[in-house]
């Protein structure tokens, strides 16, 4: 295991042959899809066919698909073939109407293992590596995702699973992990669970993390990584495209890598619907090539992004997305403004006297939506007037940013609540909430 | 330099927080001698000197709170508001200028915790001055 690439033909496929591939799999998906009872009928009435598909920009006649759709054919209505030939699902939680049902094939798993296999290749992972997972190892796809991957390269695998930080600690120290995978905020998390003990993290055996599930700033993956003294990747995945395996930053940490060889990537405005002019911000579609329990075709994901124009100094030919710009769900309209929670948290990310998390209250005061921001700090001073500084200027630095003025309220450790899955960053109270 | 050590803890305005604190001192049998607190209506400062500062400290960062640790001026004086306007005085006429203070009475005398802007030129002045500075003990 000593090449560069897990897939070298495939991951520095020249475009026009990479084109030539997506055109043939995309063929082979709508064959496939034909047994969909949600997809037959609209590509009847579009005439969409294996055979009239020429090039990638036939992508441009199909129906956008929509997490709506998946609420509304729950659980089984968007499979495209029988379900004896269906072996996993996994669900996204129903907090607003059904939840989301995504099938698997046996070679769904396989593809799905060997995509995030090449993407943890691609991070420099091997298979004598150690790695730990601490998602979940329920319905989220970031557990079992990553196990099989893991196993698929060969390393020594550890499903410790969510929570129990102290378990987490004590596993590393002892088989010696070498890599981890956590969402963001866990990191920081975990990084204090290790001084409790007493143990600096940066001592540990520890050399990469893997991060995603959760919107981040550069700034909180160079805090990672310094209180880690360890590289951190941002890793993207959804549950409908598969799970995590969709694409990963490479060694440069400048964007991450889509692997177009199971995805055709198109970046649109999200209101009208058209591509974006190149390199422009706009919401990321993705259809699936290599799906067959359940392909979907231009799945809006409504993440926000860009592609990265030029090439990757890695050899890599397959598109680089810019970090997500926050998601067009996550978007909070308060007196008429829009906001994205990691705007906020790019700017209190500036602030050494903060720690990482941070919690934004939206509540209706008289007539008026006013944003309450807790951040929580770093450490205690005995210097009152820093404190009160300290609030004026975040305060200052967030209206330049989001051109309202928002209440900051500096608050101790544990104050601001935590749960084991993803990191609650948004707290609406309003009324028509 | 002839200083003390001072705790700082941060606090938010919750129901508990300080109950939380001294039942943990309480409990290891850390006595408080002096404690000062600056708050606005959303969190405070508990500045604490103790029978065992470093003890104090490390406890109460493991208990999850945010704590401080930094040098002070103590300053003993006679136990009057004459002592006490002649040791400020000193300071003033020196050029100090004085961030935060309070006091507390200790074997029959007044000491004055001060953390003034320039530690070392206030420790100076002091020493010039003739006044009693404490040091290092807790």
């Amino acid at each position: 295991m000593n090449g560069k690439y897990w897939n070298e033909e495939i991951e520095t496929m020249p475009r026009k042959q990479l084109e030539k591939l997506q055109v043939e799999r995309l063929k082979k998906t709508v064959e496939i899809a034909m047994g969909s009872e949600f997809y037959a009928p609209k590509f009847k009435e579009l005439g969409i066919t294996p055979e009239s598909i020429k090039s990638v920009e036939d992508i441009k006649r199909f129906p956008f698909t929509t997490k709506n759709d998946l609420r509304a054919t729950y659980p089984f209505g968007i499979k495209s073939i029988p379900l004896d030939k269906v072996v996993r699902l996994h669900s996204s939680s129903g907090t607003t109407g059904n939840p989301t049902v995504i099938l698997h094939s046996q070679k769904d798993l396989d593809e799905w293992a060997d995509a995030m296999a090449r993407s943890m290749y691609c991070i420099g992972l091997r298979n004598t590596d150690i790695i730990q997972n601490t998602s979940g190892y329920g319905m989220f796809t970031g557990g079992l995702g990553i196990q099989y991957a893991a196993e698929r390269l060969g390393a020594l695998t550890v499903p410790a699973g969510a929570g129990n930080s102290k378990r987490h600690v004590k596993f590393i120290t002892d088989f010696g992990t070498t890599a981890l995978h956590c969402i963001p905020s866990y990191a920081t998390r975990l990084a204090a669970a290790f001084e409790e003990e007493g143990i600096d993290p940066r001592t540990t055996t520890v050399h990469t993390l893997i991060i995603g599930a959760e919107p981040h700033s550069e700034a909180q993956r160079k805090r990672i990584e310094e209180i880690w003294g360890a590289k951190a990747y941002n890793n993207f995945g959804m549950s409908e495209m598969c799970g995590p395996g969709v694409a990963i930053e490479c060694q440069e940490q400048n964007g991450m890598h889509i692997w177009e060889d199971n995805y055709i990537v198109e970046i649109l405005d999200p209101v009208t619907l058209e591509p974006v002019p190149e390199g422009e911000l706009g919401e990321l579609v993705l259809t699936t090539l290599n799906r067959e329990a359940m392909p979907l075709f231009r799945y809006r994901t409504r993440d926000l992004t860009r592609i990265l124009p030029g090439d990757c100094p890695c050899g890599r030919t397959h598109v680089r997305l810019a970090r997500f710009q926050g998601r067009s769900d996550d978007m909070m309209i308060v007196k008429g403004v829009n906001i994205y929670p990691i705007q906020i948290e790019k700017i209190l990310m500036q602030f050494p006297e903060l720690a990482s998390d941070y919690l934004i209250t939206i509540e209706t005061i008289g007539d008026n939506d006013e944003m309450t921001i807790e951040a929580e700090l770093a450490q205690a001073t005995d210097d009152f007037a820093m404190l009160q500084n300290l609030t004026k200027e975040i305060t200052r630095r967030l209206k330049d940013e989001i051109l309202l003025t928002p209440r900051v309220k500096l608050v101790g450790k544990g104050v601001i609540p935590q749960s084991d899955g993803k990191a609650k960053r948004v707290n609406d109270l309003r009324h028509n909430h | 330099m002839k200083t003390i050590k001072q705790i700082s803890i941060f606090l938010e305005n919750q129901r508990g927080k300080l109950s939380d604190i001294l039942t943990a001192l309480k409990d290891q049998n850390i006595e408080i001698q002096a404690a000062s607190v600056a708050d606005t209506t959303e969190y405070g400062i508990l500045r604490l000197i103790t029978s065992n500062q470093k003890k104090a400290a490390e406890l109460l960062s493991a208990k999850g709170h945010l704590v401080n640790l930094n040098e002070v001026l103590a300053i003993q004086v006679e136990a009057d508001t004459a002592s006490f306007a002649d040791a400020i005085d000193a300071l003033t006429a020196g050029g100090c200028s004085i961030s935060y203070l309070y006091t507390f009475h200790k074997d029959g005398k007044l000491v004055l915790i001060i953390r003034p802007a320039n530690l070392e030129k206030a420790e100076k002045v002091a020493t010039e001055s003739g006044l009693t500075l404490i040091q290092g003990w807790e």
